[in-house]
């Protein structure tokens, strides 16, 4: 696959403008010439086809790791122009806000933690709704919903589920402005109802960690992180909302794509112009997914503070949340382009914002340092902490990747190794899993994965954020 | 008929067929169903629990006080669904099944489409979920829009109809 891209230097490759028929821009991926082994034609296709949509400025850009995904390829960010640009539902994917939140606790791992970290893992898993056909302990009425949808994650500090510190911590302070319930469906309001509140299945995870390393020690001072502390991270995202409100859109965009004359490549490239009625009602509905995914994320912090105080008998405010980042996601930004400000709608598709120093929407204490980004690895291999650049805002619309990325698919990874033998192998190297089915453990094996270290080194490499400190697991549960 | 998964590197991909279109329907759902549940064979639904080595956590939604060996009830639901082709229907059956499974959480193990043109009623059949039973699978995120093209195959043995069908997990 390499051979058909250019090189721009040993982090970053070309694909010209012609790689597919009507491309208005090029597109740049952000790899290294082992991770692009695995680069699937498919990603690259798609990562063409992205260049082909209206509005789009500057490049169409893939993060390291890249793969193919529903219109859009994973890793995939785009930023096309508020006025004439389009939205689309395929640049932003099912899991509307599905993210990463890093929460860190005084406690220092010891040499023996690990009969701890079991009792630990096995009260979580007991308390924090995992896997298929789970419901939230607390049923939300539709008013509370409609609350959350508008509110996001300040919704449940207001009603005692954190503390006011969580949410300047969190991404657009947990909540997305511009939300618009009126847009979210009746069945999705169904499925959002008992959900708010749960972890779900697939890669979706809740893991004690140990600060393994620190590579910046001021960056992690000021995020708050000290070695060999335990921390704990969630990934998880909208649930049932989130996609049953993706589906219903999808139908809508498609119909209007058409009706505006767009000419796609491939059907899941389906999008509406951002100031038309459709492009506004999926935006507004994504926006109120959004929040709800801050709120459920927040949910779960609430419940893993009360675990984890009992355990180790901390305090609950002494669990402190490092950062909260979406990684899928449509936004209003400003970059400057060929020499003016812009107004711009950036797609983040399994990429996390990245934002550098002096940026709008970073808390007073981290202007001089920049955005935390989250980069949780796969089950069994470490996660990092970066922080935003100055290079990010430049070349990528603030943006980095989001994670490993799959390497290959779950049939093959189940012909691997069983789901008891990863754990087994897993467990004699200091880490207890927990999940509802074998299965999924198979199919999340961490040989399907990208190495999440060359990842990281890629974006560090390439300037688009700078490693602040590396995390291994201890503990995981997987839904 | 048959449904068969084939190789894709982020999410579940499908190749379904049938002698009619409502087999295709009908055979595209199991293979839907086989990724949610472990255990959701039709033969299997309303046996006792078996050691699948599985975990439950905690709130399942439908154990309402029953338990994985009490005898199951069996549920039968109706839908209805209306598209603009034959193709598009097929996702919005598929993202219609999703749905009931979820919000009534039920284990469905069964369905029988009538299609008329571009719309169908279709019966549901399925159980309340019990996870010591039925083992934990991979939520559907939703079904994807593309790619999904109902073709007629002529084989030596008469007319399939087949599609490849990507769900996103």
């Amino acid at each position: 696959m390499i051979d058909k891209i250019n090189k721009i230097s040993d982090v970053e490759w070309e694909l010209k403008e012609g790689f597919m028929p009507n491309m208005s821009v090029p597109a740049r991926i952000y790899i290294s010439e082992l991770l692009a082994q695995t680069l699937e034609e498919g990603a690259a296709t798609q990562l063409a086809n992205v260049a082909t949509l209206p509005g789009i400025l500057k490049y169409s850009l893939a993060m390291p790791d890249v793969h193919w995904g529903y219109g859009f390829p994973i890793g995939g960010v785009a930023g096309f122009d508020a006025d004439t640009g389009i939205i689309s539902p395929g640049g932003v994917g099912f899991d509307i806000n599905c993210g990463v939140r890093l929460i860190t606790t005084p406690v220092k791992a010891s040499s023996n933690e690990m009969p701890k970290i079991k009792r630990l893992i096995t009260e979580l898993f007991h308390t924090v709704p995992t896997g298929v056909g789970t419901h939230a302990e607390k049923k939300l009425n539709e008013k509370e919903l409609d609350d959350i949808m508008n509110e996001g994650a300040g919704w449940m500090v207001n009603n005692g589920y954190g503390n006011p510190h969580d949410l300047i911590r969190c991404e657009d302070n947990g909540c997305m402005k511009g939300a618009d319930t009126a847009f979210v469906s009746k069945k999705a309001i169904a499925r959002g109802i008992p959900q708010c509140g749960t972890l779900g299945s697939g890669n979706h995870f809740l893991e004690v960690q140990k600060t393994a390393e620190i590579m910046d020690e001021e960056a992690a001072a000021k995020f708050g992180v000290e070695k060999d502390n335990l921390c704990i991270m969630i990934h998880c995202g909208s649930r049932g909302l989130g996609h049953q409100v993706c589906t219903d859109h999808l139908k809508e965009i498609e119909a209007a794509t058409k009706k505006y004359g767009i000419n796609i490549p491939d059907n899941q490239l389906a999008c509406a112009p951002i100031k038309s009625d459709e492009g506004k009602a999926y935006f507004g509905a994504m926006a109120a997914c959004a929040n709800y995914a801050w709120a459920n994320r927040q949910m779960i912090t609430h419940m893993v503070r009360e675990v984890f105080c009992k355990i180790y008998g901390t305090e609950y405010d002494e669990l402190k949340l490092v950062y909260d980042v979406c990684h899928n996601v449509a936004k209003f930004e400003e970059y400057e382009i060929d020499g003016r400000r812009k107004k711009v709608c950036v797609h983040r598709k399994g990429a996390t914002r990245s934002f550098g120093p002096n940026s709008p929407d970073l808390p007073g204490d981290l202007v001089s340092v920049g955005q935390p980004v989250l980069i949780p690895g796969s089950m069994g291999t470490p996660s990092y902490l970066l922080k935003g650049t100055a290079a990010a805002m430049e070349k990528t619309f603030g943006s980095t990747c989001h994670g490993s990325g799959r390497v290959f698919s779950r049939t093959k990874a189940k012909e691997g190794m069983s789901g008891q033998e990863i754990k087994e192998d897993l467990e004699k190297r200091g880490i207890f899993v927990k999940a509802t089915s074998n299965k999924v453990i198979a199919e999340e094996a961490p040989d399907a994965y990208k190495s999440s270290s060359e990842v990281v080194r890629v974006v560090h490499d390439a300037g688009i954020s700078l490693k602040v400190a590396r995390f291994e697991p201890l503990g995981v549960i997987k839904g | 008929m048959s449904f068969e998964e084939l190789d894709h590197t982020a999410d579940y991909l499908f190749r379904c067929r049938g002698r009619s279109p409502e087999e295709l329907f009908s055979e595209s759902a199991r293979a839907m169903f086989s990724i949610m549940f472990e255990n959701n064979d039709a033969n299997n639904v309303g046996n006792n629990g078996t050691d699948n080595g599985t975990d439950s956590g905690s709130n399942n939604c439908s154990n309402n006080g029953s338990n994985a060996d009490s005898d199951a009830v069996r549920v039968k639901k109706e839908i209805e669904v209306e598209s603009d082709s034959l193709s598009n229907l097929l996702i919005d059956f598929l993202s219609e099944l999703l749905f009931v499974a979820e919000v009534d959480c039920l284990v469905l193990s069964g369905v029988k489409p009538k299609i008329t043109g571009n719309s169908l009623k279709a019966e549901v059949f399925g159980e309340p979920f019990v996870p010591e039973k039925h083992g934990g699978g991979t939520e559907i995120k939703g079904i994807s829009r593309s790619g999904v093209e109902i073709e007629e195959i002529s084989e030596d043995d008469g007319i399939y109809y087949q599609a490849e069908i990507i769900f996103d997990v």
